[in-house]
């Protein structure tokens, strides 16, 4: 396990496809009980059978709970996925994968044990119903409540629902993406393209009485063009993902992810090598947010403040961070991709300030870790699959507006770089040193943005970082990530357009 | 069930559905993980679960899907959905699958006494082992100890005859610890993993390593932005070398998307470099009788005192480039696609100590920690975060923290002037330690 990394990654294809199959499963024939009790599409969330589920469900939590243990839950899961992939204009694989299956997690004390299997009866359940409750040998014991069905407000809306768009649909669009990705230069040699699609439909309940269910939908696409003039090579990239219908694509068109993606490639070919050491950073607003999400965000995810080890640890109500900064994580926002309805244990999703005007006000939690800390549920608690068991994660998280306007941050910044786009990054959630790798850069000579420079990395440690923001923008723009910890979470990361004062930045001269 | 007549008649029913050409692609898994955090269990995961995915070929068009609901029902409704899918991709003529019934003989890949080990012993071992990395003054907090254990069955058949499977498993013992001093605050974290229980490092050795990775880096100094020697320990060299592998990888190569695509038999580094990559290695973490997709494994020199020797091929992109596949089809598993990659990589071990290499460098960084993407395998550039000590007049001065190295692959690679002897073969990328003569450093 050597020291745990954090990271938002660079997606490059094949570890995208890793990322979003993993432990994926689908359905097909699916025995009765499964059926009845995730096919909430075919049968509404008030179909028949309902009453059987919620006993199966409770026979279940008491089994769980028979050896003792403070809490219990139920969660299973159904993904349908979708992965068409075309290089080089050819369409090299469409990838179909069907996932289900269910986990039951017991926790006692601190203590957590968790069982999951990928075929669904009565059975399997009880079985890991048994293996997950021996971690609850000693310590207190409640009863279970009885599960009854509860409502969550939801911010996800669908006009073109995915089970009704065609194959040669999702084909259409991806050609033309290509089409527009190659007509852009005769320098851009060859577009990657990617599009995932997935259902995921989930039942939760636990001993404290819940019983949700819902099905969200989730639209990946992600174009690369990679440039070359003979002499440099520039693998780009933008990407584009919703909780939504395949609506999105009426809203951006695949030809204008395209063109960002081409036109990054294109002016990076003439990068110069970037400089060394410690300037001031003014970071574009969108994607750049993934250095909050790194550097703020994961220190603030409650596990690690819950075992005393985070870098955030006993800072509550402190002032943290420069004046001008306020971080939220917002699980609300419609249809983005970091937008949970509720969360994978079922706490409703919410808006959380995490720091306002530069004061802690707030940490991410589970309803493990709000058990231990003694706060509130966030609604934060996800998971990848019914493969793991879930942990505080962050959903849309951004660096909130400030008053500044962009074009004054960059003109009263004498010398520095100005980032466009950073590839990812990756944090140490214990002593907040972060590393983040630019994909687009320039530098800024006398207020103006000029020549771009190689993707250099940019060093520094969180709490430093947020005391040096000193300026930050009104134009508030997303970005969607791929986050690691351990498992893979879709978030979306966002900011206005900020300067850093000091960064160390990782250029090959001096 | 038995999953190897399953596998092969799944093959037919791909065939009867529809598919030209057909693959299965079966896989069995046992997992536990137990982790402990201040002496008291955190966590005790345990599952089984399996799964299966179909690459089929229509009129020379792939399709690929997955499950893991074994009903026929489900299975067939699967295949048909890769058949479906596989018309809508385009033709290629490289969609070829291999036929090579062979497989290599590889020892010490399952040790079924790790199934045997009681619970409790387990248990006491991730306890043990976090008390032993707590016990230096300097460690003032956990952030947890574990063991875990694996075992995995892949049985794999095609339409051209080819059916094989193996069994491995592996178990492994990791630590994370957090020294601090004042404000100061920085972690360590050890981990060790093998095919078999016997082979496992005790657990002083793995908690001595956590904890001095915490405590020796407190009292940093910065140091200026300047050009330097960096002398990589074998923790990083993965780190930097991979974007190399990354080059070598076939298919990229023919899309162009390689910064070594035009670089066979040609030199591209330093004499002393020499990578090897051993699909073959008795008891090797990645070690497998056949790779992804059922060509035998072997070892292959891939640069060779600078040279570089061969890039690395699955069946399809090696068709597409007139040649053998090397036996580097990797998967993740049963939901992807065969994809390149690596088995056991290990570096020719050089002549130098770790000391001697230490105390020949006037001045330079000792990089312990490093990171970021490594060396860009599309066009060679290199940036990354470092960590480590600092070097004057052979003798280690002071820890260094928060700074950056950057440099460009041709250059660094055959800047490398020293390589150590001090290698651990257990590890899947193994690399002793090594020294570049130069590189550009960011401080202060």
């Amino acid at each position: 396990m050597n020291e745990k990394k954090y990271f938002v990654r660079d997606i490059p294809r094949r570890k995208f496809l890793e990322l979003s199959m993993k432990g994926g499963l689908i359905v097909a024939a699916t025995p009765a009980l499964l059926s009845q009790l995730i096919s909430c599409k075919q049968q509404g969330l008030s179909g028949i059978g309902l009453d059987l589920d919620k006993e199966t469900l409770n026979k279940v939590l008491a089994e769980a709970l028979s050896k003792g243990g403070d809490f219990a839950e139920v969660y299973l899961e159904n993904r349908t996925s979708r992965n068409i992939v075309m290089e080089e204009s050819k369409f090299k694989s469409g990838l179909y994968g069907i996932s289900q299956g269910a986990g039951v997690r017991v926790i006692s004390g601190n203590k957590t044990g968790y069982a999951f299997t990928d075929d669904i009866n009565m059975e399997n359940l009880l079985r890991a119903a048994q293996v997950a409750s021996n971690v609850a040998r000693e310590g207190g014991s409640v009863t279970p409540v009885n599960v009854s069905v509860q409502t969550r407000d939801s911010f996800v809306t669908i006009q073109q629902p995915l089970e009704n768009i065609s194959d040669p649909k999702r084909i259409e669009i991806m050609q033309r993406a290509d089409q527009a990705a190659m007509d852009y230069d005769e320098r851009i040699k060859m577009a990657m393209i990617s599009y995932y699609d997935e259902i995921r439909g989930r039942v939760i309940a636990n001993s404290e009485g819940t019983y949700l269910r819902d099905e969200l939908p989730l639209l990946f696409f992600i174009v690369q063009t990679m440039s070359d003039n003979g002499k440099a090579r520039h693998l780009s990239r933008e990407r584009l993902s919703r909780h939504s219908g395949f609506e999105m694509f009426d809203e951006v068109s695949p030809e204008e992810v395209s063109r960002r993606a081409a036109r990054e490639a294109i002016d990076m070919l003439d990068a110069e090598e970037a400089p060394a050491g410690m300037m001031d950073v003014v970071m574009q607003n969108g994607w750049g947010g993934v250095l909050v999400h790194e550097a703020v965000g994961h220190p603030l995810e409650a596990d690690n403040i819950a075992k005393g080890v985070g870098a955030f640890t006993g800072k509550l109500g402190q002032k943290v961070a420069s004046d001008v900064f306020t971080m939220v994580d917002d699980g609300t926002i419609p249809n983005a991709r970091g937008t949970i309805n509720f969360d994978d244990e079922g706490s409703q999703a919410q808006r959380n300030v995490l720091i306002e005007n530069g004061v802690l006000k707030g940490y991410m939690t589970d309803i493990l870790s709000a058990k231990q800390l003694g706060m509130k549920r966030s609604g934060n608690g996800r998971r990848e699959s019914f493969r793991y068991i879930p942990i505080p994660r962050m959903t849309n998280t951004f660096i909130d507006n400030g008053d500044s306007e962009p074009a004054d941050i960059l003109s009263s910044t004498k010398t520095g770089i100005y980032v466009q786009s950073l590839s990812g990054g990756s944090v140490n959630p214990v002593t907040g040193v972060f590393n983040f790798t630019c994909r687009e850069a320039y530098l800024i000579e006398n207020g103006i943005k000029t020549k771009p420079v190689k993707g250099a990395t940019l060093v520094g440690s969180c709490l430093d970082v947020i005391s040096n923001i000193d300026a930050v923008g009104n134009d508030l723009d997303f970005g969607p990530g791929i986050c690691g910890k351990g498992q893979a979470a879709e978030v979306d990361a966002g900011q206005p357009t900020v300067r850093i004062r000091g960064i160390n930045v990782g250029g090959s001269k001096a | 069930m038995n999953y190897k007549e399953l596998t092969v008649q799944l093959v037919d029913k791909c065939l009867k559905y529809g598919a030209d050409e057909a693959e299965v692609y079966l896989q069995s898994n046992r997992n536990l993980s137990i982790q402990v955090l201040n002496n008291e269990i955190e966590t005790i995961e345990e599952a089984s679960s399996h799964g299966v995915g179909f690459r089929v070929f229509v009129d020379n068009k792939m399709g690929f899907s997955h499950c893991n609901d074994f009903s026929n029902k489900a299975l067939e409704g699967t295949i048909k959905r890769a058949i479906a899918f596989a018309k809508l991709t385009s033709p290629d003529e490289n969609n070829i699958l291999p036929d090579d019934k062979g497989i290599t003989t590889i020892e010490g890949l399952y040790d079924p006494s790790i199934a045997g080990i009681t619970m409790e012993e387990k248990i006491n071992m991730a306890l043990r082992l976090e008390k032993l990395a707590m016990s230096d003054h300097r460690i003032t907090k956990s952030s947890g100890s574990g063991f875990s254990e694996s075992e995995t069955e892949v049985f794999i058949a095609n339409s051209r005859g080819l059916a094989k499977s193996y069994k491995s498993g592996g178990c492994g013992i990791g630590v994370s610890v957090v020294a601090e001093k004042g404000d100061q605050k920085n972690t360590g974290g050890e981990y060790c993993s093998r095919r078999q229980f016997s082979d496992l490092k005790t657990l002083e050795e793995v908690a001595a390593k956590a904890s001095k990775d915490a405590y020796e880096m407190l009292d940093p100094e910065m140091v200026r932005t300047q050009k330097a020697t960096v002398i990589f320990d074998p923790d990083v060299g993965r780190s930097l070398l991979g974007g190399v592998i990354g080059a070598l990888n076939g298919e990229r190569v023919l899309q162009g998307a390689s910064f070594l695509k035009d670089s066979i038999d040609k030199q591209i580094a330093s004499e002393l470099l020499t990578i090897i990559d051993d699909g073959t290695k008795e008891k090797g973490m990645a070690s497998a009788p056949f790779d992804g997709e059922g060509v035998p494994t072997g070892k292959n020199t891939l640069i060779e005192e600078g040279v570089l020797k061969t890039f690395i091929y699955n069946t399809y992109a090696a068709k597409r480039a007139g040649t053998k596949s090397t036996g580097n089809a990797s998967r993740r598993g049963f939901t992807s696609l065969p994809d390149i990659g690596t088995h056991n990589v290990y570096l020719q071990q050089g002549k130098h100590t770790r000391n001697e290499i230490i105390a020949s460098t006037e001045k330079g960084l000792l990089l312990k920690g490093l990171t970021g993407y490594g060396i860009n395998s599309v066009n060679g550039n290199f940036s990354g975060g470092a960590s480590g000590f600092w070097i004057e007049n052979g003798k280690i001065v002071h820890p260094v923290k928060g700074i950056t190295i950057a440099g460009r692959a041709s250059d660094i690679l055959n800047d490398i002037d020293m390589m150590g002897t001090d290698i651990d073969m257990n590890d899947t990328f193994a690399s002793p330690t090594f020294r570049v003569r130069e590189m550009q450093i960011g401080g202060r």
